[in-house]
């Protein structure tokens, strides 16, 4: 119980050392909690915050759809494929190693400024993640399970939707959370390259006309938007499955 | 439904012991005929393996390890296809799907994802063949011949290692298997659970009487279970010995324990693993 308190306490004390650090500082370098506040209602009033982060989060949403389908198609792929695990390892392994952000210049050049530039980077981000979470997680699908299911008479396709499909679960979610997160710091990084709006335009353009206030409102709601995502979807959906691997 | 094993209204006394009326032999007949098996050429597992089981008797397949009794497993279950000769439940090759088997693994491999009515309901599903209801109706049958219908609402973690081992068990008997393939199902349970189990097991073949092929290497637990013990070599040896097993039935724990006969025959059958140790 006590443990939990220390979670509880945990924004309030990084509210408090902010605020700390604002009163000794010009408001033009940090400002307090509350002028962020002020002007979040301000942006919110306007009706420019929904623009921005509507604006982001329909990157997002296509960025990480098509990641999503392309992800299913190398995992499955790799997991009944021993040749084609093979074969995309090492690529999967290098596309991983380069930062998302390193491509956006070279997607501005193929696509344009644009939505679909920078969708593709949110693409290259989370597709290579989350193909080897569900590769890993088919592979790791117990064969006891699956000799128990055909000895009671399943056949083939209902190996498929009576095994596999409910199997395959936990870790589907895994890679859903892992690829959301890796999309979003892409995206996040790749507005503040080259788009007109969304929240991390929001950030690139507050620091170029020296608006810390509006930097940090940018940063609170990306970090607010990922933790949202993260904790109370995600995570919420992963503990529904975490007694399976007792069993 | 109305004339199976499993039918309701026969399961319901199942709580007391009754192996002084057993079914109408419920058991398949069980060849395999000149088996060869080799994982690569130059190391065959088995040569010409031979082994029959009559209808409804219990078998139990003994051997140290390295006697290839996981091939030998493989095989009779039909995950494996021998390189030559056959292997048949009732004159038919036996493939893993067939119905007239059932399989009970080393490890319960019960669906997590299932609860336990669903898990023993698992085959009767695949087949598609009963209305819901009656599926329901024969699966919590199946739960009561093993004790279990109050956990029907559970999940498998919520149950000890034993009572997984009784659904899986359950699981099994829920299509009326008329083999009964057992893979040292209860060798990784504590001594107390396992022989709880043993015995019920028996009073459960008693009633249903199904052929059984029982793999362990519990000298013991072979004699106590079996109507006739068969030895394995080392490979690829393959069958070593037979040893009838000509204790009465119903068999109870303590008191078959302490008949001189039992201590004889698992004397027997230790003198024969020494021998075939020494000679590896």
């Amino acid at each position: 119980m006590r443990t939990r308190l220390y979670g509880w306490a945990a924004f309030p004390a990084l509210l408090l050392v902010w605020s700390a650090a604002a009163w000794n500082l010009p408001p033009y370098v940090l400002p307090q909690p509350w002028a962020v506040a002020a002007e979040a209602v301000r942006w919110l009033n306007s009706g420019q915050l929904a623009a921005h982060v509507g604006a982001s989060l329909l990157r997002e949403a296509g960025g990480f759809a098509v990641a999503v389908v392309g992800a299913l198609a190398l995992g499955l792929a790799g997991a009944l494929s021993p040749g084609f695990r093979a074969f995309s390892a090492p690529l999967t392994g290098l596309f991983m190693a380069i930062p998302p952000i390193a491509w956006a210049p070279l997607s501005m050049i193929f696509f344009g400024l644009g939505y679909v530039a920078i969708t593709m980077v949110i693409v290259v981000a989370a597709l290579f993640p989350m193909a080897v979470t569900v590769q890993e997680g088919f592979l790791a699908i117990r064969n006891g399970n699956l000799r128990a299911a055909r000895v009671l008479g399943a056949r083939r396709w209902q190996l498929i939707r009576h095994v596999y499909l409910p199997a395959s679960l936990p870790f589907l979610t895994a890679a859903l959370r892992i690829g959301f997160s890796q999309a979003w710091r892409a995206l996040v990084a790749a507005e503040m390259l080259g788009a007109s709006q969304g929240i991390g335009w929001m950030v690139a353009m507050g620091g170029q006309i020296g608006n810390a206030t509006q930097v940090l409102l940018g940063v609170a709601i990306i970090g607010m938007t990922a933790w949202i995502t993260e904790s109370l979807v995600f995570r919420r959906i992963e503990r529904r499955y975490r007694h399976w691997h007792l069993a | 439904m109305k004339s199976g094993i499993l039918a309701v209204p026969r399961a319901l006394p199942c709580a007391d012991q009754q192996d002084g009326a057993p079914l109408p032999p419920g058991g398949a007949a069980f060849h395999v005929d000149g088996v060869d098996f080799a994982y690569d050429g130059a190391h065959p597992t088995f040569r010409s393996l031979a082994l029959t089981a009559r209808p409804g008797e219990f078998v139990a397949l003994l051997g140290p390890s390295g006697c290839g009794k996981t091939t030998l497993l493989n095989l009779l279950s039909g995950f494996l296809p021998p390189d030559s000769g056959r292997i048949t439940i009732d004159g038919e090759t036996v493939t893993p799907e067939m119905p007239a088997l059932g399989y009970a693994f080393q490890s319960p491999q019960l669906f997590p994802w299932l609860n336990v009515l669903d898990n023993v309901r698992f085959g009767l599903r695949m087949a598609g063949r009963l209305p819901d209801t009656e599926q329901r109706d024969k699966a919590m049958a199946a739960l009561a011949l093993v004790g279990l219908e109050a956990a029907a609402g559970k999940f498998p973690h919520q149950l000890s290692g034993g009572m997984q081992q009784r659904v899986a068990l359950a699981r099994a008997l829920v299509l009326e298997p008329r083999l009964l393939l057992m893979d040292e199902p209860f060798a990784a349970l504590d001594a107390i659970t396992r022989a709880t189990l043993n015995e019920e097991l028996l009073r459960l073949c008693g009633r249903l009487g199904q052929t059984v092929l029982f793999i362990t290497h519990d000298v013991e637990e072979a004699v106590f279970l079996a109507d006739r013990v068969v030895l394995l070599g080392i490979a690829p040896a393959g069958i070593h010995s037979e040893l009838a097993i000509d204790l009465p039935r119903p068999r109870r724990l303590r008191e078959t324990r302490r008949l001189e006969r039992f201590t004889t025959l698992t004397d027997t059958l230790l003198e024969r693993i020494s021998a075939i140790v020494a000679t590896a």
